[in-house]
């Protein structure tokens, strides 16, 4: 399919190293609207939308930044920590939206199971569908996210 | 039949080459800016080639205004006045300037490019700001992921700065980054020798900045930076001190303490250093080491969550928590607080609480 140049100037901001070291798209050679329909189809097969799912990583982030980057349990199955630097992140989509950089990771105690996101991240699920490419220093698969989450 | 064909392809080719040639010519006309006069301060004259941004114009000219994420729009610290010759103003400035700086024509230099003649303000001091050419000399590991760099600064080869104040590190093209960028990092180092600069540096997962540091810079190699630049300093008064930090946040509170031992400072200062754990706590003995060699210095280490197999028997909790146990009277006191801006924020907080003015605290949150 023929991208149009609004999306073709999306992915190579994307694929470029402008805003994070690596880029979003990782080593991932599907192109941006293939990643967020992959995605936006296997959300669809377990049953939830992704701002069901961006709502849920803010709720749990908003727990954990209270305890200042140190592990705080957010429930009886979970614990969560939010580690923050200075400055902040622009979303790589022409909109103006900045985010902390904040790193947020939900570890499940029982399996030991992990997950991290940005505050980007959140952002960039619940308003776009983008869970970013593989290889990337933050792509998270959704099953994966939902099952640790949720 | 062939001759329709032959000119409807030439018709069909012309109508496409007139476009093209128009396309070259509002191109050269719209998007080259040709060369375009910056005047500074009225004085000072520039004759730069527009198109670009003011931010990186003027760095270009060696005349570099501070800026903490590299003319990315999100730290609003690059500000300066425009007088006269730019677009209005954008949303992506807004949320740094508030009613008066809007009012006095203040920008954020990274969002203005320069399209025509500009006019513009800036503070004499920052003609002072230079670029220095330096050889990282020495990385040594404080914890698993913060590191001290030490560079040796070649030309020029001395600097002269206020404890408390930071440079701003250029990031060269590398595998993981497709463009230079800046990032700011205050300096860790003993003032007096005006030859070396350390910064303390925390590796951020995907940051452009830091992955560079952590994982391609070796010892042997040449940076840039340029600098100094900030307002975080110690005040001249002779108020108690209490300095607030976490993490990476050690390096301008150590660069101060090593201003207070050089200079004989005598002011009553305590310094509560927050660490998640046991090992990420660092530079303890060096703490130790100026509570004896200070006038009336303490160090008060805390670890929030010590975990089990972790020997640990100084304070325990946040360091916010810390400071409430212990510091008993905040209202006659000063405070200097670096780290998280989640941790600056708790700090202030708890601080306000416990009775001291809001003048009284002093920080860099870096935006």
């Amino acid at each position: 399919m023929k991208e149009s140049p609004q999306i073709q100037r999306l992915e190579e901001v994307l694929r470029s190293s402008k805003l994070v070291a690596g880029g979003f798209m990782g080593n991932d050679v599907r192109s941006v609207s293939e990643i967020i329909d992959a995605d936006a189809a296997q959300l669809a097969r377990l049953g939830f939308t992704a701002r069901q799912i961006g709502a849920r990583m803010q709720e749990i982030t908003d727990i954990a930044k209270g305890a200042l980057g140190n592990w705080l349990r957010i429930d009886d199955e979970r614990r969560a920590k939010a580690e923050e630097a200075k400055g902040a992140i622009v979303c790589p989509w022409p909109h103006p939206g900045r985010f902390a950089k904040r790193v947020t990771t939900v570890n499940v105690i029982e399996s030991d199971q992990s997950v991290r996101w940005a505050d980007l991240n959140i952002h960039l699920i619940a308003e776009h569908g983008f869970f970013e490419g593989k290889g990337s220093n933050f792509r998270i698969e959704p099953d994966i996210l939902v099952k640790i989450i949720f | 039949m062939l001759v329709s064909i032959f000119i409807a392809v030439t018709v069909v080719s012309s109508i496409g080459a007139g476009l093209a040639a128009m396309l070259s010519i509002s191109e050269y006309f719209f998007a080259n800016y040709g060369p375009c006069q910056i005047t500074i301060n009225e004085e000072r004259k520039l004759t730069v080639e527009g198109g670009k941004d003011l931010l990186s114009m003027l760095a270009t000219e060696k005349i570099f205004i501070p800026s903490a994420c590299g003319g990315r729009g999100t730290c609003g610290l690059c500000k300066l006045k425009v007088l006269e010759g730019a677009a209005p103003l954008l949303p992506t400035e807004e949320p740094y300037l508030d009613e008066k700086e809007k009012k006095s024509n203040v920008r954020l230099s990274c969002q203005v490019k320069v399209r025509n003649d500009i006019k513009i303000e800036i503070p004499a001091e920052l003609f002072a700001i230079r670029e220095y050419t330096c050889r990282c000399v020495d990385i040594t590991d404080l914890t698993y992921d913060i590191k001290q760099f030490r560079f040796e600064l070649v030309e020029p080869n001395t600097m002269d700065y206020i404890p408390g104040q930071y440079v701003q590190l250029l990031t060269p093209i590398y595998e993981k980054s497709s463009e230079e960028v800046y990032r700011a990092y205050s300096m860790a180092s003993d003032p007096s020798d005006k030859h070396r600069i350390e910064a303390i540096i925390r590796l951020m997962p995907g940051g452009i900045c830091t992955t560079y540091c952590f994982e391609y810079l070796k010892v042997g190699d040449v940076a840039k930076v340029n600098g100094p630049y900030g307002d975080f300093r110690l005040s001249d008064t002779d108020s108690p001190m209490v300095f607030i930090a976490g993490g990476s946040g050690m390096a301008p509170i150590k660069c101060i303490l090593h201003q207070m031992k050089n200079e004989g400072i005598k002011r009553k200062a305590t310094y509560y250093f927050g660490a998640n754990t046991v090992k990420d706590m660092f530079m303890v003995e060096l703490m130790r080491a100026f509570e004896k060699e200070l006038y009336d210095f303490r160090f008060v280490p805390s670890v929030a969550r010590p975990q089990e197999n972790e020997k640990w028997d100084g304070e325990v909790g946040l360091v916010t928590e810390v400071v409430q146990r212990d510091l008993k009277n905040a209202a006659e006191c000063e405070a200097y607080l670096c780290g998280s801006p989640g941790m600056i924020d708790a700090a202030i907080k708890v601080l306000t609480e416990m009775g001291m003015s809001q003048e009284k605290i002093f920080y860099d949150k870096f935006g």
